[in-house]
């Protein structure tokens, strides 16, 4: 497989309540790096990010064209917490590695459910080597959703394909009352599944398969 | 990533909600159990916050407290002192403090006419 660069955002989130703030808003339990999916009230998606700890700060990485959604929704929960945000999107690059490789010392590499995920400074050049038709292949055969594909604000987490980032036991966060209800009832309304082409209505269409959104059958 | 360009990323400019000057009751009940909480000593505060999290966004913070380091108003009501953070003041003008007396989910409780909805257990609210 191979390397594509991603259409992302990158924010540096500093602070000593930063983790606190972002597990309290988002779905999985971040306490390291990890996938997390921030979300509405409702369930419905603002983003999935990846969030990168390091030594002295974190960063958020997600979908650019959902980024001020994004900024608007947190920036609205830091009330007297000790938070600063810095948008380091333009001086960095976000790439995807569907295999493990080992990139220069500047890049910062992170293993996630969709590959290895690397923020490269602008100077830094990085190969890419899949085209955008290779990656949706591979993504539909792996079952990864992606934003702007799956992963839409129409969608609530267990509906796209992100059930695996949805915690069972982490206690409160927002939109937790209602994935929580899904979950416990059975009841998650729609899934992600991959049928074989042609496939109506599908998100991300592969050569012999493609992903869609369908109505779970005995729900 | 390279560090020294996340050292110079521009600030996102988070915007702070304008301070409001905090109008608030407490009903006869609440009174009751702030009285028995105090005894005599009016000396403390209840100190009424916000923070974020909880299942709708943000969670009441109530506290009695000598003193607090918080930027906060004080609101006297009937010898009670409340403190509430000006941060937060705009989530919190036109509160009523209540007290509910029941086995299962009784306390304190804060009615708000901003809060948009608010999650089962009445912690947390938007």
């Amino acid at each position: 497989m191979g390397v594509v660069k991603l259409d992302a955002y990158v924010l540096i989130v500093r602070g000593k309540d930063a983790l606190k703030l972002i597990n309290g808003l988002s779905t999985n339990k971040v306490e390291a790096s990890c996938s997390t999916v921030f979300t509405t009230n409702a369930a419905k998606i603002i983003d999935m990010a990846s969030v990168i700890v390091t030594d002295d700060c974190i960063a958020l990485v997600g979908h650019n064209p959902y980024k001020e959604d994004l900024l608007a929704h947190i920036s609205q929960k830091i009330l007297n917490q000790d938070i600063t945000i810095g948008d380091a999107t333009a001086s960095n690059n976000v790439y995807l590695s569907t295999t493990e490789i080992t990139p220069p010392g500047s890049v910062t590499i992170s293993h996630t459910f969709r590959g290895w995920l690397m923020v490269a400074p602008t100077s830094v050049e990085i190969t890419t080597n899949m085209s955008q038709s290779e990656f949706d292949d591979y993504r539909v055969e792996n079952m990864i959703p992606m934003q702007g594909f799956e992963i839409t604000p129409k969608n609530h987490p267990l509906a796209c394909g992100l059930g695996h980032l949805v915690h069972e036991s982490k206690g409160c966060y927002l939109g937790q009352e209602v994935l929580a209800r899904m979950r416990s009832r059975g009841k998650q309304g729609k899934e992600l599944v991959r049928l074989p082409n042609p496939v109506e209505n599908a998100t991300t269409v592969g050569k012999k398969n493609s992903l869609v959104i369908q109505r779970v059958k005995n729900n | 990533m390279d560090c020294n360009t996340c050292d110079t990323a521009p600030a996102v400019v988070i915007n702070k909600p304008d301070v409001v000057d905090v109008d608030l009751t407490i009903t006869e009940k609440a009174k009751e159990m702030l009285s028995s909480a105090f005894g005599d000593d009016m000396s403390h505060s209840l100190l009424v916050g916000v923070l974020s999290g909880g299942c709708s966004g943000y969670m009441y913070d109530l506290q009695i407290v000598e003193s607090t380091d918080q930027d906060c108003q004080v609101v006297e009501i009937d010898g009670f002192k409340v403190l509430v953070p000006n941060a937060t003041s705009h989530l919190l003008d036109g509160i009523e403090i209540d007290y509910i007396d029941r086995l299962m989910g009784g306390g304190f409780k804060i009615n708000n006419p901003n809060a948009s909805s608010s999650c089962g257990c009445g912690e947390s609210f938007s």
